[in-house]
């Protein structure tokens, strides 16, 4: 179950949503190209549409006009259950508060999306063990997410994100929920993801240390995506481009 | 492009997911199968006490009349009509019946026995079965009588034993008991006549009446009519009703299946109450069951965004909603109808004089089974639809 490197592109994107009786234009005709197996940190203030960039690229959501690409699939073509299917063998997602499911193990929490798959119980039990083993946590499997720390739990999170080999891996805040030494290893890990597995990686963060670690940095406020900035990174220079025809770009401080 | 989801039965459901939710509070699960076990406990008990009490109505014989005093039904007819009734066209035979209304050792002990006309008994009422005993010997002896199995089994009576019953309309003016022999033990083969009664010669009745060892009123209570292949109730009835028009005393007759239904509503309208009180029941606990699942599809809220996420449906989503409100209904359920089943022998033995033929048939069992899967539905579909309809920013957003 290897997933080949896979850009995403976005076609004259425009996202509008009606709040309090007001229209809020997230995103106006905007493009953005990211390359397959690109690490990518999203940067902006509340509300300048990092999520919802993150959700369209996870088809949780759809544009008003222009199309999302990934993998050089339109996912404006698919139906809601076309979408499903393609999240659970193209995506995974990471999320701020881990979401691990409490009332399952952290075993049975990274072999639920192995359930979408054709594979047989004992390869479940193997693929899912392995992910876990990954993010160190294979000694943790049987306990519940209330019988592990903040980490412990996003490093499960990352370790389910990961168990059906998904080509792109989307985090929302990562480590927002952590402290400094679990962040720096949730960091690590995704890191790891990218330079070891491949893994095209998008990361919403506020934080510019987490940011750092990124390949590049796109910067998003009131709708514009600001021109992409190379950062440190943590692997092969594979480039993000961007443009936004309804404001000027800047640049991260 | 039409992006909405199609129905699908062939969802991916976790298992697992669904059985951990359903115990993720135990002590309200458990309240609610304990509810719901006692709801249907009491659904298919008040139920059989229904289909009991209406069984004689609907399985009275359509070839049987019977002939009361037009004043009350407390009031005796004379002897003497006996032979008239018999005389009019369309009458096959004619047998006395009088409610004796007495007790066994005890006055809680209390059960139906007629005083009959023993050779005409057998004609007139063909689905008594005699499985001990023989009409003969029930003929022949002035003391002797026929009792139901159930009857019989409750008090442990058998054929060939002198059993004593204490008058309370025909009271001994000795203070002493009345004393049947046991001829015969019958089953009866259908439900207008149930094995709790106990049948004797009216003339032991009635030769202790003119002797003055007894009190109490003179005359039939009833006269049971046979009626002949080829005539009908009504004309029958009627014919027998004009016959007596004059005096001296008017008759009115009816169908066995109208007097039945006359002698349950006397002690109320039992079916009416019975109903209502299921009804109640299954409102309350309908009401419950519907309050546990909403709570059950709140708090499973961003669970089903985070799996709607990974990729699973929103079919899969409405089905794990569904299945729980299933497993709740039917393991309730289930309970309470194997309760029921298990407690229907010992409270046949209980009711069976006032509740004839009580049982948990399989129709009761069905009509359960159906209100389950009813009740899982209802309570079921709120949340299933909801979570079904819910996006994964809108599950994710939510607080948990």
């Amino acid at each position: 179950m290897t997933q080949s490197q896979q850009g995403v592109e976005l076609r004259g994107v425009t996202r509008t949503y009606t709040r309090g009786g007001e229209s809020v234009h997230v995103f106006d005709d905007v493009d953005l190209e990211i390359e397959g197996g690109a690490f990518c940190a999203l940067m902006g203030p509340s509300g300048s549409g990092k999520s919802t960039l993150l959700n369209l690229v996870g088809g949780l959501d759809r544009p008003d006009a222009g199309d999302v690409l990934v993998g050089g699939e339109s996912l404006g073509s698919l139906s809601e259950a076309g979408l499903a299917e393609w999240r659970s063998e193209n995506i995974g997602f990471i999320f701020q508060g881990f979401n691990l499911i409490p009332v399952l193990t952290a075993f049975e929490n990274v072999e639920l999306p192995l359930l979408l798959t054709g594979l047989s119980r004992a390869e479940r039990r193997e693929h899912a063990l392995h992910a876990l083993d990954l993010v160190d946590m294979g000694d943790r499997a049987k306990h519940r997410p209330s019988q592990l720390s903040g980490g412990q739990e996003q490093r499960v999170a990352i370790a389910r994100a990961i168990a059906s080999d998904p080509g792109i891996v989307l985090a929302d805040e990562p480590t927002g929920d952590l402290d400094f030494e679990s962040a720096q290893a949730v960091l690590d890990l995704l890191g790891r993801l990218h330079t070891e597995l491949g893994k095209t990686i998008l990361m919403v963060t506020h934080d510019p240390r987490a940011a750092e670690r990124a390949q590049r940095v796109i910067h998003l406020d009131k709708g514009r995506i600001g021109e992409a900035v190379e950062a440190g990174g943590s692997g092969s220079a594979h480039g993000s481009s961007v443009s936004a025809d309804d404001g000027e770009g800047f640049r991260l401080p | 492009m039409d992006h909405h989801e199609s129905w699908s039965l062939s969802a991916v459901i976790p298992l697992k997911l669904t059985w951990r939710n359903l115990l993720r509070h135990k002590l309200r699960v458990l309240l609610t199968v304990g509810s719901l076990t006692v709801a249907f406990f009491l659904l298919c008990v008040l139920r059989a006490l229904v289909v009991s009490l209406d069984s004689g109505i609907k399985e009275a014989s359509s070839e049987r009349l019977v002939v009361q005093s037009a004043v009350s039904l407390f009031v005796s007819l004379p002897e003497s009509y006996q032979g008239k009734i018999d005389s009019v066209p369309g009458v096959e035979e004619t047998m006395k019946m009088t409610w004796f209304g007495g007790y066994y050792q005890d006055s809680a002990n209390m059960f139906g026995q007629f005083s009959v006309d023993p050779d005409r008994l057998e004609r007139v009422y063909p689905e008594i079965e005699l499985i001990e005993g023989t009409w003969e010997d029930f003929r022949v002896s002035r003391t002797a009588c026929i009792v139901g199995s159930a009857i019989a089994q409750k008090f442990g009576w058998s054929v060939g034993e002198r059993v004593p019953i204490i008058g309370t309309i025909f009271a001994r003016t000795d203070g002493t008991a009345w004393e049947f022999d046991i001829a015969g033990i019958y089953h009866s083969k259908g439900a207008s006549i149930d094995d709790t009664t106990l049948f004797f010669h009216w003339e032991y009745l009635d030769e202790a009446l003119k002797a003055g060892a007894a009190g109490g009123p003179s005359g039939i209570g009833v006269y049971t009519v046979m009626i002949a292949d080829d005539f009908d109730q009504v004309s029958v009835g009627a014919a027998i009703d004009a016959l007596f028009e004059n005096g001296p005393q008017r008759v009115q007759s009816t169908p066995e299946a109208e007097f039945n239904a006359q002698f349950v509503s006397m002690i109320g309208n039992v079916p009416f109450f019975v109903t209502a009180i299921g009804m109640g029941v299954f409102l309350a606990i309908l009401l419950a069951t519907l309050n546990t699942m909403l709570m059950a599809g709140r708090e499973q809220t961003r669970d089903i965004g985070v799996l709607k996420a990974l990729g699973f449906g929103s079919s899969s989503a409405f089905w794990l909603l569904l299945m729980q409100s299933m497993i709740l209904c039917g393991v309730g359920a289930g309970s309470g109808i194997l309760l029921a089943l298990s407690a229907s022998k010992p409270l046949r033995g209980s009711l069976g004089t006032m509740f004839p033929g009580f049982a948990i048939h399989s129709g009761i069992v069905q009509t359960a089974v159906l209100v389950a899967i009813g009740l899982a539905l209802f309570a079921g579909l709120a949340p299933a639809l909801r979570a079904r309809r819910l996006t994964v920013i809108e599950a994710l957003r939510e607080e948990g």
